[in-house]
């Protein structure tokens, strides 16, 4: 249930729109797409990939439809929403100020001080 | 917020395919990956496993996809609600004694709310309600507090008050209808032609009268209402034009009203020009009014103040004018502006207020006594809470469980209540709602419903209150230990119950209290002497048709009615008066004593004036207390018999007899009009047996300047009512076109009269009676506990040599500390209510001490029964099996 240590708490949620805002995906493909653009250093524990989507879903962050996968099976494809994609430019920023701050003062050397 | 209300109400009525969809979603997901790790070189079932496995629980998944959704507090309520059913079903004792109690308690508040709402509540059915107004003529001072508004008035006032953008008049009367040998008597309504306008009402066919239409000669008009239209014009679409007979003259009919259309609780069929002479419309008649009355539409924005002040400024100008204007004032004239419902139900106003209180107090007992069952319930389970506490049951998830339980019970309590109500509804309507103002429209409706729903499940969120309490203590205080009969916690909780029934005591104290005073106070009204002897007297009322019955022909059907009613067998006397006592009309007027010169600040006396013919002072029984009764013989002379009260006024040295006074006007009229007093009879109630008012009476002999409506009153020998048909034949036999109508027995009008006084007497009993019950199951309820809670310390004290005397006392007593307390408190709410109660009562002190002593010792013997039962259970308790249960 809980998060793994792995990911930053609120991170998937991020990770979830940018996967989404690349191209409609179903779950499963969410999942791969996550591994495939971090380059596989973050572990996504499967279990918490759905509740996460049927949260964003409920914020109406992003949309599902039922369609065909490739395999020819009915699949769930999450698409982003325009307030998706607003609440994604706004963490990425953020997130991006975070880590720029963090990297900023980790750098830090004892002369600056 | 938009978007998330939609997901969750999708989810919520799309329950199946969302568990559907989800778990399809989740299944594609673990083959998608199962596949992939094929791929891979994974042995398929291998890889199935390991999909699984890396998924984690799908059971934990799917819940916290549901949770996102919002479900899960739909799934929770949906849990509590069946784990409370079945917790109300394990003990069926406790919720059949609440479920009955809230059943009666909303039932019947419910049907007192219906009659409240439909009289006091509802807007009357016009548009714009609240912008109709009446205007009366009042004068206090003498007596008469509204003697409606004139002909005169209404000439006047049309069109020169800016406040009001319609204005008109109407009266009630009755008239004759049909042919010879079918006729019948109807009641109508006389209006002004603006009378529709001024309501807001549009006739369905035709037209409203006309200026031209309202005098006698031109009025014979009609209009008829949707009832009539149908069932005598067989709803006939070109009826306008077509005539009716009514008091032997055809009428034109003009017009026909909506359907539905109905003025006040008026019972008129049919609608006649209120016709006037020239004569009635000088300002010199502006306080002949009376038996008319005025109603308005205030201009849109116009308050009832600038109303008055325009009235007000309008009759200064006239009176001005006017050389008897000082004689008006210091009666404390004026013209009234009162709101049209308001004015309309003013009397029956306080009574209703006080039954809505007393059934507010019984919901109250009710409540306390639920929430004291309640509070028990919990006492016993605190074992049960504080384990599951201790297992981790949440505190939120323990108030959720509480209050779903008592608002379940409130709310089942609710529904049977509505069950309870509407019977009382219709009992309500059966039984004389119809003599309410507007009460006739008493209606069980959804706003009824919603209203009890509502305040069922408000009920039920107040009686968790002290239960919450109860289980937060109980979780405070170290939750396993709480129960034992030492910790502070079980000590506040006893303490909370025995508030709780010292209350119900308190309040069912009052109520029994309040009710006492109401039927004391019935009891005095019908002690009062009445100053005529109801019992076997027949009354009935015969309308002499003006048109045909002039000058003498109206005294030669009195003669040959009464000659024939007195060859009847059973009939001993026969009279004949404009009116008879508690008839529910009651006509002032004035009169003018000859030489008699009004102390200053004496203000003139408004007085009941009688036209009585025949053995009307033998027929009612009236005591003829000094010189002699009228008689046939005096018909046309200038005599006349007066009360004791009028005596008293105007002669206080007791010389009456040879005195001389004036009819109707004030001021004194030419010596050849005076009246002389032959007789005094004592004093009648009028209107009411209550009033207190002492106007006095004069009884003239009848002729035509009096009323063409006449009562005849007939003293028998047998069972009045036996009488009824006879009279109809022998009225018949004179003339088969008159019906005889209002055919009642003196004693039916008096009990009649007594209706608004004997309906809350009787409801407040009930509701006594109930809250009486309730107590005795409140006191039951909280000894019971006492008992089954002390077990252990009975037992230990019967081991070292109490008896089981000793211990049944003790219960006992402690049953009598509480109804003690109780008892004070209830005597200083009765107090309260007694003084509030003081307007309603007739001749009773606000605390008597015969009530007090009645109602203390009815609780106490109730009480004290329901005390015995667990007193006894207290002293049979075996200090062998307590030890031994250790």
């Amino acid at each position: 249930m809980g998060k793994t240590a792995d990911l930053l708490p609120g991170t998937l949620d991020l990770l979830i729109l940018k996967a989404v805002s690349l191209k409609p995906l179903h779950g499963y493909g969410v999942l791969l797409r996550i591994q495939q653009i971090s380059g596989h250093a973050l572990e996504i524990p499967q279990g918490s990939l759905y509740p996460a989507l049927y949260r964003l879903e409920h914020q109406g962050l992003i949309v599902a439809e039922w369609g065909q996968s490739d395999n020819n099976r009915r699949a769930k494809y999450y698409t982003l929403t325009a307030a998706g994609r607003r609440r994604l430019r706004e963490e990425t920023e953020g997130w991006n100020r975070l880590a720029a701050a963090i990297a900023a003062a980790l750098g830090t050397t004892p002369d600056e001080v | 917020m938009w978007s998330r209300l939609r997901s969750f109400v999708a989810a919520l009525f799309r329950r199946r395919q969302f568990e559907h969809n989800l778990s399809d979603e989740l299944r594609f997901h673990l083959d998608a990956y199962a596949a992939d790790l094929v791929r891979d070189g994974v042995a398929p079932d291998e890889a199935a496993r390991r999909a699984r496995r890396e998924f984690g629980r799908i059971d934990d998944v799917t819940l916290e996809c549901r949770q996102s959704r919002g479900l899960r507090l739909v799934d929770a309520s949906r849990q509590h609600v069946r784990y409370a059913f079945r917790r109300l079903r394990k003990s069926p004792g406790f919720t059949l004694t609440a479920l009955t109690t809230l059943a009666i308690c909303l039932g019947a508040h419910l049907t007192i709310f219906a009659v409240v709402d439909a009289v006091l509540l509802r807007p009357l059915r016009f548009p714009q309600p609240d912008r109709l107004v009446t205007i009366y003529n009042t004068y206090p001072r003498a007596g008469v507090p509204d003697d409606g508004a004139s002909v005169a008035n209404y000439y006047e006032r049309r069109g020169h008050i800016d406040a009001f953008s319609a204005l008109a008049l109407y009266r009630t009367d009755a008239i004759v209808t049909g042919n010879a040998g079918s006729t019948e008597r109807e009641f109508v309504t006389r209006v002004t032609p603006d009378f529709f306008e001024t309501l807001g009402v549009t006739l369905a066919l035709g037209r409203s009268f006309t200026d031209a239409e309202m005098t006698p000669e031109t009025g014979r008009v009609a209009i008829l209402t949707d009832v009539y239209w149908r069932e005598r014009f067989d709803a006939d679409p070109h009826v306008i034009g077509r005539t009716l007979r009514a008091d032997g003259m055809p009428l034109t009919i003009v017009g026909v009203l909506p359907r539905g259309f109905d003025f006040l609780s008026s019972k008129s069929r049919l609608y006649l020009p209120l016709a006037s002479s020239d004569d009635d419309r000088r300002s010199e008649n502006r306080h002949s009014g009376s038996s008319s009355h005025m109603v308005a539409r205030l201009m849109p924005g116009v308050t009832v103040a600038v109303a008055q002040a325009q009235v007000d400024a309008q009759d200064a100008a006239i009176e001005a004018h006017d050389p008897q204007a000082a004689l008006f004032a210091s009666a404390g004239f004026r013209s009234v502006v009162v709101p049209l419902r308001a004015a309309y139900v003013a009397s029956i106003r306080p009574t209703l207020i006080l039954i809505e209180c007393s059934v507010l107090l019984l919901l109250t007992i009710g409540a306390v006594n639920v929430a004291n069952l309640l509070l028990i319930r919990a006492g016993r389970r605190s074992k049960e809470l504080a384990m599951r506490q201790a297992l981790g049951a949440s505190w939120p998830q323990i108030i959720a469980e509480v209050l779903v339980e008592t608002t379940m019970l409130a709310v089942a309590g609710g529904v049977l209540g509505l069950v309870v109500g509407a019977g009382g509804v219709v009992l309500t309507a059966a039984f004389g709602a119809d003599r309410l103002p507007l009460g006739a429209r008493m209606v069980f409706d959804w706003r009824t419903v919603a209203i009890t729903l509502i305040e069922a499940a408000l009920l039920g969120l107040v009686m968790a209150v002290p239960v919450l309490w109860h289980a937060r203590r109980a979780h405070m205080m170290g939750a396993l230990t709480a129960e034992s009969r030492t910790s502070t916690s079980g000590r506040t909780a006893n303490r909370l119950r025995h508030v709780f029934l010292v209350a119900q005591t308190a309040l069912a104290f009052t109520l029994l209290f309040s009710a006492g005073l109401l039927v004391l106070s019935l009891k005095q009204v019908m002690a009062a002497p009445t100053g005529f002897q109801p019992d076997r007297v027949l009354t009935g009322q015969v309308s002499l048709p003006y048109r045909i019955y002039d000058n003498t022909r109206r005294l030669t059907f009195i003669d040959r009615l009464s000659t024939a009613l007195h060859r009847e067998p059973g009939v001993s006397a026969v009279g004949i008066t404009t009116n008879v006592p508690l008839s529910g009309n009651a006509n002032r007027s004035s009169a003018a004593v000859a030489g008699f010169t009004p102390q200053p600040g004496e203000t003139p006396h408004g007085v009941y004036s009688y036209g009585v013919g025949a053995e009307y002072f033998k027929a009612l029984g009236l005591t003829i207390l000094e010189g002699r009764a009228l008689s046939s013989s005096d018909t046309r002379h200038h005599v006349a018999v007066v009360d004791e009260d009028f005596a008293k006024r105007y002669w206080p040295d007791g010389h009456a007899i040879g005195q001389r006074l004036f009819r109707g006007s004030i001021t004194a009229g030419r010596p050849d009009d005076a009246f002389t007093v032959v007789g005094v009879v004592a004093p009648v109630k009028q209107a009411a047996l209550s009033e207190d008012d002492h106007l006095g009476a004069v009884y003239y002999p009848y002729d035509e300047s009096f009323d063409s409506s006449i009562y005849v009153v007939v003293r028998t020998t047998m069972e009045p009512e036996r009488l009824a048909a006879t009279l109809a034949r022998v009225v018949r036999a004179i003339d088969p076109e008159l019906p005889v109508n209002n055919v009642r027995s003196m004693d039916a009008r008096v009990a009649d009269s007594l209706v608004t006084r004997r309906s809350p007497a009787v409801l407040a009993a009930i509701f006594a009676g109930i809250a009486l019950l309730l107590t005795a199951i409140g006191t039951y309820g909280v000894l019971s506990y006492a008992v089954a809670q002390r077990r252990r310390e009975i037992g230990v004290r019967m081991a070292l040599g109490a008896t089981p005397r000793q211990v049944c006392v003790q219960f006992g007593a402690f049953g009598v500390r509480l109804l003690a307390i109780g008892s004070l408190a209830g005597i200083a709410g009765s107090w309260l209510s007694g003084k509030a109660m003081q307007a309603l009562l007739f001749h009773t002190p606000p605390l008597p001490i015969g009530i007090i002593t009645f109602v203390a010792a009815t609780m106490a013997v109730v009480c004290l029964a329901a005390c015995l039962a667990p007193s006894l259970r207290a002293a049979r308790v075996s200090p062998t099996e307590v030890l031994a249960q250790g």
